[in-house]
C-alpha cells in the first residue's frame, strides 16, 4: 500500500524525493495505468506517491516572456485554451489540442508527458522542435538539459532519483511559422503513429523539425533542417524535405513491415506541414 | 491521514485509503456508487467520467487522493429529489440511451460542456464527447440529446 503525499511547497517535495522511494504523480493519466498494470501482475506499488500538481512553481506559464516558460504541471487543456500560448507558442497549443480526450487533456500535464517518455508523446515532440530545455531540481540544486538529452529511449530518461522537472524554457521567442501534425489510427483520441513539429523563420535561417512516435526517442531531423536552410522556399523545397525526412526515417528504423506505410506518410506529412508553416509566416503556398 | 472531499454536495471523510487507489475504485467499491462505470480501465472509453471541480475527468486515471479538498460530482449527484437533471431528461427524451453503460459518462461530459458553453454547435459537441465511447449504436441521438439539453437549460423549450 502506497502512502500519498500532497506536496505543499517545492522544498518539501524535494526533501521527499531525496529519500529515494517516491514516485511522482502530476495528472496521473500515465501513472495510474502503470499502477493498475502493477496490481494486475502482483507487482508492488511504490511506497510513496508524491503529488506535485499543486506546486505553484510547476503551474507557472509565461509563454510571452523573453525566455518563454511552461511549468511542468501545466495541463494540455490549459495549453490548448490559453490565448497567450496560442499567440507565442502555437506549436505547443496545437500539439496539446491533439492529445487524448478532453478528460485526459484536463488532467494530463506537459511535464508528465516528458517524464513518462512514451515515444508517441505529442508534447515532447513539440518541445523538441521549439528547442526547449528542461529545468530540473533536486536537493543537490538545479540543472538544465535539452529534451533530446533528457529522453533517451522509450520510457527512459536521464532523470536521477530525487529529481523533479520544474518546467521548460525556450531560449528566445520562436518564429511564427509553427505547425504540429499527427497521424494516428483515427482523428480523435488516438495515440500518434507519427507526429511532426516544425518551426520556420521567414529567412529559413533556423528551421527546426522534430519527428516523433516512429523513433524510440525525440529526434530533430538535422539533415532536413540543413536542406531547408540551403534551399529556396516553395513547393519543390518542401517536397525535397519530405523525401529527405522519409530517408532519415528508414535510415534509422530500417525497412520494417510498417515502413511501407510510414515512409510515404512521413514524406507527405512533412511536405504539408512545411507548406502550412510557410503560409503561417505569410508566404505563398 | 483522512481523505476529505466533497461528493455530490456532501463532505466525505475516509481513512485508510491506499495512495494507489483510483477514484473509480473508491467510488464504486468503498462508497457503493456504481453509477460510475469501469469500461477499459485505461482512459480510452470515458465510462468512468466524473466531474472534479466541475471539469470532466476519467476517474480510472485519477488517484482517489487527488480529490482531496476538491468537489466530486458523479451521476448520482445530478438529479433532484423529484426531477431529473435537464441533461438526463434530454437523454431520455431524445432516446439517447440504449444499453446505458456509457450514459453516465456521456451525461457528465455533456454537463461539463454545457456549463461552460450553453449553446455549442455540433462540432464542439463532438469534440467534447470524443473521449466517451458508445458501442451500442452510434452518436446521432446522443448529439441530439446534448443539443436538446442546451435548449432546456437555456429555457427555450420545456
Amino acid at each position: 500500500m502506497s502512502s500519498f503525499i500532497i506536496a505543499r511547497d517545492l522544498p518539501e517535495a524535494l526533501e521527499i524525493m531525496g529519500r529515494g522511494e517516491a514516485r511522482i504523480i502530476a495528472g496521473g493519466t500515465d501513472l495510474m495505468i502503470h499502477l493498475r498494470q502493477a496490481r494486475l501482475s502482483s507487482r508492488q506499488a511504490p511506497p510513496v506517491i508524491l503529488d506535485v500538481s499543486r506546486l505553484p512553481e510547476l503551474q507557472r506559464l509565461e509563454p510571452g516572456a523573453p525566455r518563454p516558460f511552461v511549468g511542468a504541471g501545466v495541463t494540455f487543456h490549459r495549453l490548448e485554451s490559453d490565448p497567450e500560448v496560442a499567440r507565442h507558442l502555437p506549436l505547443l497549443a496545437q500539439a496539446a489540442s491533439m492529445v487524448g480526450s478532453l478528460q485526459v487533456r484536463q488532467t494530463g500535464t506537459i511535464g508528465g508527458n516528458v517524464a513518462n517518455a512514451s515515444p508517441a508523446a505529442d508534447g515532447m515532440t513539440a518541445l523538441t522542435a521549439l528547442g526547449a530545455r528542461a529545468e530540473i531540481a533536486s536537493l543537490k540544486g538545479y540543472r538544465e538539459c535539452s529534451i533530446e538529452e533528457l529522453v533517451t529511449a522509450p520510457n527512459k530518461t536521464t532523470l536521477a532519483p530525487g529529481e523533479i522537472i520544474l518546467g521548460f524554457t525556450v531560449e528566445e521567442a520562436p518564429p511564427a511559422g509553427q505547425v504540429f501534425a499527427k497521424v494516428g489510427r483515427r482523428q480523435a483520441v488516438s495515440v500518434a503513429r507519427l507526429n511532426l513539429a516544425i518551426s520556420l523563420d521567414p529567412q529559413l535561417g533556423d528551421p527546426r523539425i522534430a519527428l516523433g512516435a516512429c523513433f524510440p526517442s525525440p529526434r530533430r531531423l538535422r539533415d532536413v533542417e540543413k536542406l531547408i536552410r540551403q534551399g529556396e522556399p516553395g513547393r519543390q523545397l518542401w517536397q525535397a524535405a519530405g523525401q529527405q525526412a522519409a530517408q532519415h526515417f528508414t535510415d534509422v528504423c530500417g525497412w520494417r513491415s510498417s515502413a511501407v506505410y510510414k515512409a510515404p506518410a512521413v514524406t507527405r506529412v512533412t511536405e504539408r506541414a512545411l507548406e502550412r508553416a510557410w503560409q503561417a509566416l505569410g508566404g505563398a503556398a | 491521514m483522512e481523505l476529505i472531499f466533497k461528493l455530490n454536495g456532501e463532505e466525505v471523510r475516509l481513512s485508510q485509503v491506499p495512495g494507489e487507489e483510483s477514484l473509480l475504485t473508491l467510488l464504486r467499491e468503498r462508497l457503493g456508487l456504481t453509477g460510475t462505470k469501469e469500461g477499459c480501465g485505461v482512459g480510452e472509453c470515458g465510462a468512468c467520467s466524473v466531474l472534479l471541480d466541475g471539469k470532466v475527468v476519467n476517474s480510472c486515471l485519477t488517484a482517489a487522493w487527488q480529490a482531496a479538498g476538491r468537489e466530486v460530482t458523479t451521476i448520482e449527484g445530478l438529479a433532484g429529489d423529484e426531477d431529473l437533471h435537464p441533461v438526463q431528461r434530454a437523454f431520455v427524451e431524445a432516446g439517447a440511451v440504449q444499453c446505458g453503460f456509457c450514459t453516465p459518462g456521456m451525461i457528465l461530459a455533456a454537463k461539463s460542456l454545457l456549463d461552460q458553453n450553453p449553446d455549442p454547435d455540433e462540432e464542439v459537441i463532438k469534440n467534447a464527447l470524443a473521449g466517451n465511447l458508445c458501442r451500442c449504436t452510434g452518436y446521432h441521438d446522443i448529439i441530439r440529446a446534448v443539443r436538446r439539453a442546451g435548449k432546456l437549460l437555456r429555457g427555450e423549450t420545456s
